[in-house]
């Protein structure tokens, strides 16, 4: 019990410890940066006030552009895979991790490529590399290979939904190897004093960067920047949503294990106890002093629990941690990973022995406080009351088995109790781990099957004319849909939040202020929004006519997009914190013309988190519609891609099978808490039959002497087993939801996952449950044929 | 009236090893129907083995045990359970009454017992099987109709021995099987329960098979068997048995 408990716990908590410590290594080690800010342009002198602004250490410029690469392929020869480019004047800040060649310094030019990409494409040190933006080529050498801590976790657009490496990728160049004349740098990454590298944003630091920011679009005299803290990267958020995630099972599960560990050790030490009852007398007799007996006891309760949660830990230890860590693999890029032992661990261990030392404690000082003559007798029985049940007239209706076994549930409370925590337990899990399956599967159905039902997604270039893009349409019989950057706020955040400045910062949470969207806050509230870390960035889908693309509200209903008004993906309206009808001011990223508008609907997306409106009113606002993408039903030669205007062709067949072969890891998860559920529930409720066939021996003995059949008397024991199975499993679903929203609680923001659970997770869950305790029931009772019936005659041990 | 249950050279004995050791050996006698047996002998004797071979709980590994023609000493588990659900009742020296269940609750146990036995492939011949008791009038029978909704750990010793007979007379078996039911009661206790005992065998007519060491309760048996280091060393009718009422130890 106590290695079943700590083993669990140290092996999912030495996980989650070591890899929070690997990233806070690398975060410290390469020194990421603290704030983005991002425009149309950056000149040396912006460069220059935002060093001014008090309360920064270092800012860089650069300039951060997709752009192409041209590989190497043996079989069609050529490919062009996307390449996110960024070009750098200096490296202090997010400095490369290098693996291979030499150290960045500025005016050396050459190219640094991502470990995944220059691993599948097979680029080393020296080789040269075909590089393409807005279609001019240029060639760099490739001066090292690295991983960056801005790109943890990286996904080749917003749409997709995990990552995989190799197949893009990611490079930082000297900017001397800027294919064009002038660079315009659209980024500063800003080192902040105050702010440190740890893993955690401190509400502190928030402060920090809202009042940083709101300073730092004063000195550039420019509104329409966006500055972002860490918390808004995807790379940083994604990885700390998922330790967060690790941490909210590393603390759910094993606690669950720990506690029914520790009602078994309390169970079983308290019945031991009672057991040895004659042997304390006679110890007692002996001459042994009570302390001594206590002693005896005590040391036996220590020592076997001790030994139980050093092994648990050892074993876990080493097993559990290399194993989950084996699995994020390909999730997540960091140069290194590895386990490490937390406090929590040792403090749990502690926990452990030292309340299986008290139960013990407590257990024997009862029998041991008996004088010897007492001891020795065989303990009075149990005085029985009867409750209400047994007074009603039901009662007497009831079969003899039936009233047996609620008798010895309402006698044994703590037996019963822990009978189902057990059941409950190990429903719990194998529900989790079905209804996980269950919720993935329903995403990826969702996403291509309801949302989206286009068979193919043409991929346009940036740059591509409005013309040729509607000559594709028209061929494809396509619907023509634009993605923008935008920022996103709450009215007040930026109307009227400037004004007031740093003067109330750090007033309110951001919590704080969505209670009176809508209405016209108060000034204080609206300051710290104006800082501009409160406000999100988030993607505008404009589309043109078609109808590929499905809309549900938060309820998962169909609706349909009002032509006229602005849709807000439920995820982005609550991160806002604003409603259906309150008022959100946008603007394009990199232009400094804010829109204000009431928010039409809300719908749901799993990926793309912004808002949605038609061409039509966006084209009002005088933009002028250039479709980024093409949906199609018709099929797409894949020759299409190579052509310079299409970026890629994506075909959702093709989408839905690779992200189903992402589930593998789902997959092992779900095998893991399957496996969990197993032992827990074969521990636990075997543990109980052995308690309760000691105990009954007697009972059962008789019983066969009174002429019942063996078959008799395990039917009676099958009984009782299935009422307990039963109510631990109706109480293991809304367990299981619990934990299931544990799990999908930690999500990013960027991700709109709801919990799906299929029928079938119920079925299954309850059969494999009933299974389980049926399974161990019958090899339990199997020892009642062996009973002795003279047993019975004999007297009391 | 006639013989009720037969040994014939009766053998039990235990391997361990390469030993063999015998609790019974060569064992014949007979048990009259009606008749009030007392099994004597000393620790070790092989007393209660005999009970256990009578009882069903234990097959000989030699001789035949007829019962009603039948010999009992061949018959599977599943028979022997039919055989002691439906004729014999037994009256243990602990008692052995379900701790959870009242008294009432722990008479009326037989009738879930004679359900399920008929459910069995034995004995099909109904018509041998005694009718059931009331559980009520059962423990009426014994004194104790005010102790009904009793658990055992609220009655004395007596009274719970006394259940213990209640719940072996619902059967209304053929015998009535006691393991020194006075071997935990004080005396006068003790007194009270043989007399409900030799009442059942005298009144009812009904066999009863009590083992003891006590060579006190030989005055009351209709019948005395001796055991000694396994066998029958002697088997006494008694002409006049005396009332229990009037013994003492």
């Amino acid at each position: 019990m106590s290695f079943l408990g700590i083993y669990v716990f140290v092996g999912i908590d030495s996980e989650s410890t070591g890899m929070t410590a690997c990233e806070e290594q690398y975060y410290e080690e390469c020194n990421l940066a603290d704030l983005w800010v991002q425009g149309s342009g950056f000149s040396l002198d912006s460069l220059t006030y935002v060093k001014s602004v008090p309360g920064m250490k270092q800012a860089e410029r650069r300039l951060q552009v997709d752009g192409k690469a041209i590989v190497r392929d043996k079989t069609s020869g050529e490919e062009e895979v996307s390449m996110q480019m960024n070009f750098v004047e200096s490296n202090e800040i997010s400095k490369l991790y290098l693996l291979e060649g030499e150290p960045y310094k500025a005016g050396r030019g050459g190219v640094y490529l991502d470990y995944f990409f220059s691993e599948k494409r097979g680029y080393k040190v020296g080789d040269t590399i075909t590089l393409k933006l807005e279609s001019t080529r240029f060639d760099v050498k490739v001066a090292g290979i690295f991983h960056n801590p801005e790109y943890v976790y990286y996904l080749e657009d917003v749409a997709a939904m995990m990552p995989d490496y190799g197949a893009y990728g990611f490079c930082f160049l000297d900017e001397s190897e800027y294919p064009f004349e002038e660079i315009i740098y659209n980024q500063i990454i800003v080192d902040a004093e105050k702010i440190d590298n740890t893993a955690q944003v401190s509400d502190t630091e928030k402060e920090i960067q809202s009042q940083l920011a709101a300073q730092i679009k004063d000195v550039l005299d420019d509104q329409s920047i966006v500055v972002t803290g860490k918390d808004d990267q995807l790379s940083y958020q994604t990885y700390r949503s998922e330790m967060a995630q690790h941490k909210s099972m590393a603390f759910a599960f094993p606690i669950v294990f720990v506690l029914i560990s520790l009602l078994g050790i309390i169970t079983t030490m308290t019945r031991l106890m009672a057991k040895q009852r004659v042997q304390i007398g006679t110890m007692k007799a002996l001459g042994f002093s009570t302390a001594d007996v206590v002693m005896h006891y005590i040391s036996y309760g220590f020592v076997l629990s001790l030994a139980g949660c050093v092994l648990g830990a050892v074993v876990g230890y080493y097993t559990l941690p290399d194993f989950i860590i084996s699995m994020f693999v390909g999730s997540y890029i960091l140069p290194y990973m590895h386990k490490g032992l937390s406090l929590m661990s040792l403090s749990m261990i502690a926990m452990m022995v030292s309340v299986s030392t008290l139960i013990t404690f407590v257990a024997c000082r009862k029998e041991c406080a008996l004088i010897p003559a007492q001891a020795l007798r065989p303990a009075a029985p149990k005085v029985m009351k009867t409750s209400f049940v047994e007074r009603s007239r039901v009662w007497k209706l009831l079969s003899f088995s039936t009233q047996w076994n609620l008798r010895d549930i309402i006698r044994n409370k703590m037996r019963t109790l822990m009978g189902i925590v057990g059941v409950v337990g190990c429903s719990m899990l194998l529900f989790s781990a079905f209804g996980c399956l269950d919720s993935i599967d329903h995403i990826t159905t969702w996403m291509y099957g309801e949302l989206n039902t286009a068979k193919n997604r043409i991929v346009l270039a940036e740059d591509i004319d409005y013309g040729t893009a509607s000559d594709y349409a028209k061929q494809y019989g396509g619907q023509m849909i634009q993605s923008v950057a935008i920022s996103l706020s709450p009215d007040e955040g930026v109307s009227s939040g400037i004004s007031a400045g740093s003067a109330s910062m750090g007033t309110s949470a951001s919590t704080g202020s969505s209670a009176s969207m809508g209405t016209s806050a108060s000034t204080g509230s609206s300051a710290s929004m104006g800082g501009g870390v409160i406000s999100k960035t988030g993607t505008l889908t404009v589309l043109d006519r078609g109808n590929f693309m499905h809309y549900e509200d938060a309820d998962m209903e169909h609706i349909t997009l009002d032509k006229n008004e602005i849709a807000m993906t439920y995820k982005m309206a609550e991160s806002l914190g604003v409603k259906e009808g309150s008022l959100v001011c946008w603007h394009v990223l990199g232009d400094d013309k804010i829109h204000k508008f009431r928010v039409g609907q809300i719908y749901r997306n799993p990926s793309v988190q912004g808002i949605t409106m038609y061409r039509e009113p966006y084209e009002k606002l005088n933009y002028k519609f250039v479709p980024t993408e093409i949906l199609t039903n018709m099929t797409v030669p894949s020759s299409l891609a190579d052509k310079d205007e299409i970026i890629g062709v994506q075909n959702t067949n093709a989408m839905m099978d690779s992200l189903k072969s992402m589930m593998e890891m789902m997959y092992t998860m779900a095998g893991i808490l399957i496996a969990a559920a197993i032992i827990l529930g074969v521990v636990v409720l075997y543990n109980l039959g052995v308690l309760s066939m000691v105990e009954k021996r007697r009972e059962m003995a008789t019983l066969k002497v009174l002429g019942y059949a063996t078959s008799g008397v395990r039917a009676i024991l099958a009984q009782q087993n299935t009422w307990i199975t039963l109510i631990g499993i109706v109480l293991g679903f809304p367990a299981g939801f619990g934990i299931l929203g544990v799990l999908f609680n930690d999500m990013p923001e960027s991700m709109d996952y709801s919990i799906v659970v299929y029928p079938k997770t119920y079925l299954y869950t309850f059969v494999l449950t009933f299974l389980i305790s049926w399974a161990v029931n019958r090899v339990m009772s199997r020892e009642v044929k062996f009973i002795d019936m003279v047993e019975a005659l004999k007297g009391q041990e | 009236m006639g013989t009720l249950i037969e040994f014939k050279n009766v053998e039990r004995s235990y391997k361990r090893g390469d030993r063999t050791f015998y609790a019974l050996k060569d064992v014949n006698l007979k048990i009259e129907e009606g008749k009030m047996v007392v099994i004597l002998g000393p620790s070790g004797a092989g007393k209660s083995t005999l009970l256990n071979l009578l009882g069903g709980m234990d097959s000989p590994t030699g001789g035949e045990i007829i019962f009603r023609d039948k010999d009992i000493a061949k018959f599977s588990d599943d028979e022997l359970t039919a055989y002691r659900a439906f004729f014999v009742g037994v009256v243990f020296q602990f008692y052995n009454l379900v701790p959870t269940l009242t008294a009432y609750e722990n008479v009326a146990l037989m009738k879930d017992i004679r359900k399920r036995a008929l459910h069995s492939r034995y004995y099909k011949n109904r018509s041998e099987l005694g009718e059931l008791m009331d559980p009520a009038e059962a423990l009426r029978a014994v004194g104790l109709g005010e102790h009904m909704d009793q658990f055992p750990s609220q009655m004395s010793g007596g009274e719970q021995q006394r259940t213990s007979i209640a719940r072996a007379l619902a059967k209304n078996p053929s015998i009535l099987l006691c393991d020194e039911p006075t071997g935990a009661l004080d005396t006068d206790t003790g007194r009270d329960v043989l007399r409900l005992l030799q009442d059942v065998s005298k009144t009812a007519g009904r066999t009863v098979v009590m083992v003891t060491h006590n060579s006190s309760f030989a005055d009351i048996a209709d019948c005395v068997i001796r055991v000694k280091n396994g066998t029958v060393v002697s088997v006494t009718e008694n002409e006049n048995p005396a009332d229990a009422s009037t013994i003492s130890w």
